[in-house]
């Protein structure tokens, strides 16, 4: 099977460190997009699910990190659960904004919390195979979402639309911030799959999971958004809005979204081959956000 | 016809269904989840939201002093005893006690003497004496207590110079909780301690003012007979919080709040004990706590090993804790600590390890 092994693509690997960060929310406005509340709110539902998501991360993470044997993948998963801790404590702090905007995310967010606590949490389970099972299914859904974080991350990096439409430049630092980070840290989630398990048929099926329950948690909540905000008389959402918002550039593009399926997928795949880690790290060294927190 | 009725009952139930489910997710947008009774995401701590407050007056209470008075929104309430960090144009963060009233919810006030190179000041109070005026914006963190008052039929406070500063408050809330309080407020002059005024006129008879050019030390004899039940407070500079440590009677200690020099590395040594694997380490001086836990327990996670991102927060069992990050909330602070920075205040610490 030597000739499948995934290649990561050696100059793309950096040591990674949690960085400090600030972001001041008081000027953000409700519709950051203007005018567009379809695409405020759609990328609004990050910070629905990251806060929990992230947390649940570093949570699984500190649990796997005593089975790792290789002490450079051991520093990653090290730098990459403070990068998770701060990514989900930032997104934690633009849901009392939203609040302070009329557009309470309580109720959404405490059944975010409870699938990420609750049905993804540790089970009642006998130590040895069966703890050890779900442990490993756990690695594997995180590689599969890390896939799309790091797709995220590539896109908001690249999305020079956002700006030319006028996007509240708090919001889109944070974005770039965290999808820079994401970029960083892209191949981490995958190595530790891989060298914890690895099995073929797990990351098939997990990633099967994970899509399915990004695709659900999304459409809920770009409707959850929509039908609650307080300044929007129709609040219809539909496919066809987020189709048309891909085309325009302020959305990631379906035809994209869609041709980065098989790439997970592929047994040759590996994180180093897509986005540019050089692109990333040179938004970090820009960032407002990221060095107005020293 | 049958397949008509089949076709109109599916159609139908599939209607009624959508109903159903539209229905509930007005008030569970994830129906059918659950929610967690206690919602975690949305009440985080606020850590990466820089809070920011204008100087709004600028007044001189003593010489060398200045009190700035900080007007924001949404400021947390705070109780006496609470100090805020103040980040200063130049990125420095000291920290300064609250001095002003907790009913005034628009603003906090802290008092700032100015400490000159010679005396060991490192910069920060000549920074908010030179560049703190009127119209200046400024981030603050907190506010946090460390040395708050609690609930005691009687008080002795014991303030040095500017470290009235987090006793006014308290001496203020003693009162008019109608407590037995004495206070004994020393410095060099009068003329450079702050606040005299409102102080001699919160009770005249309890309050004892030592200034150093008219009647030398304070007589700090009577705190070896204090009746038990009696709590004593002091700040001020490590001298005289030395004189209030050694007149306790045995087995009391005094509360003190210490402004020492913030540093984020090093201190004193000490133990710690791990108490579910049965271990005890030794902390060096120049070693942090996860250092030398992680020799015992190398599969103990971190991170950032700054004090900022949170994952190796740890439960405290026993002992004092000396908090050095800022992250935790105070009541985080009550009972685990980050140990990847913050020490501890006195010999021993006992973590849940």
């Amino acid at each position: 099977m030597s000739n499948t092994q995934p290649a990561p693509v050696a100059s793309e690997h950096v040591e990674l460190k949690a960085r400090k960060v600030s972001f001041d929310w008081e000027e953000t406005p409700l519709h950051w997009v203007p005018g567009d509340p379809f695409t405020t709110h759609t990328i609004n539902v990050l910070h629905l699910l990251l806060p929990a998501g992230e947390r649940w991360f570093v949570h699984v993470y500190k649990q796997a990190l005593p089975h790792i044997t290789d002490d450079r993948l051991r520093e990653d998963v090290i730098g990459f659960i403070g990068q998770e801790a701060i990514h989900s404590q930032a997104h934690d702090d633009v849901l009392p904004h939203l609040r302070k905007l009329g557009l309470d995310p309580t109720p959404y967010t405490a059944q975010v919390d409870w699938f990420f606590e609750k049905l993804l949490g540790d089970r009642t389970l006998p130590p040895g195979r069966p703890r050890r099972w779900w442990l490993m299914e756990r690695v594997a859904m995180i590689a599969a979402i890390e896939h799309y974080t790091a797709f995220l991350g590539n896109w908001v990096l690249n999305a020079d639309e956002l700006d030319r439409v006028g996007a509240d430049p708090t919001m889109l630092d944070l974005l770039r911030w965290h999808g820079a980070e994401e970029v960083e840290h892209r191949s981490v989630a995958f190595e530790l799959f891989m060298h914890l398990d690895g099995g073929y048929r797990r990351r098939a099926r997990t990633w099967a999971l994970a899509f399915s329950a990004l695709v659900f948690l999304w459409q809920r909540g770009i409707r959850f958004f929509m039908e609650n905000d307080p300044s929007l008389l129709d609040p219809k959402a539909s496919f066809a809005d987020f189709v048309r918002r891909g085309r325009k550039g302020v959305l990631p593009s379906t035809p994209d979204m869609l041709r980065s399926i098989p790439r997970y997928l592929s047994r040759a795949y590996h994180p180093s081959q897509e986005g540019d880690t050089a692109q990333a790290m040179a938004y970090l060294a820009s960032s407002p956000g990221a060095n107005g927190g020293r | 016809m049958p397949r008509f009725t089949t076709v109109a009952l599916a159609a139908g139930a599939a209607l009624l269904v959508r109903r159903a489910v539209r229905s509930r997710m007005t008030t569970a947008p994830l129906w059918p989840m659950p929610a967690l009774d206690e919602p975690v995401s949305g009440y985080g701590r606020g850590s990466t939201v820089p809070r920011k407050v204008l100087v709004t007056g600028r007044a001189t209470p003593a010489e060398g002093v200045v009190e700035l008075r900080l007007e924001g929104a949404g400021l947390p309430a705070w109780q006496p005893g609470a100090h805020i960090d103040l980040v200063l144009p130049s990125g420095l963060v000291r920290q300064y006690s609250l001095c002003g009233d907790p009913a005034d919810t628009g603003a906090y006030t802290v008092a700032t003497r100015l400490i000159e190179e010679e005396q060991g000041g490192r910069g920060g109070s000549r920074e908010v004496h030179e560049q703190l005026h009127d119209g200046v914006e400024v981030e603050i963190r907190g506010p946090r207590n460390r040395f708050p008052l609690i609930d005691s039929p009687a008080y002795v406070f014991v303030a040095g110079g500017i470290g009235v500063t987090p006793v006014l408050p308290m001496v203020r809330a003693a009162e008019a909780a109608g407590a037995e309080w004495r206070l004994v407020y020393c410095g060099r002059s009068r003329a450079t301690m702050p606040y005299l005024d409102e102080v001699e006129r919160l009770g005249r008879d309890r309050v004892t003012v030592v200034a150093e050019d008219e009647s030398g030390r304070p007589d700090l004899g009577f705190l070896g007979e204090l009746p038990d039940g009696t709590v004593v407070y002091c700040c001020g500079p490590d001298g005289l919080m030395d004189a209030v440590g050694a007149a306790m009677p045995e087995g009391r200690a005094a509360r003190f709040e210490r402004f020492s020099a913030a540093a984020t590395t090093g201190g004193t040594a000490f133990e710690v004990e791990l108490r579910r694997s049965g271990r005890t380490v030794a902390v060096a001086a120049d070693q942090s706590v996860l250092e030398a836990v992680r020799e015992e327990l190398p599969g103990i996670t971190y991170s950032c090993r700054q004090g900022f991102c949170g994952t190796c927060q740890q439960r405290v069992l026993e002992g004092e804790i000396e908090h050095r990050d800022e992250l935790l909330t105070d009541a985080e602070r009550g009972d685990s600590m980050l140990i990847c920075v913050s020490r501890c205040a006195g010999k021993r610490l006992v973590l849940d390890l």
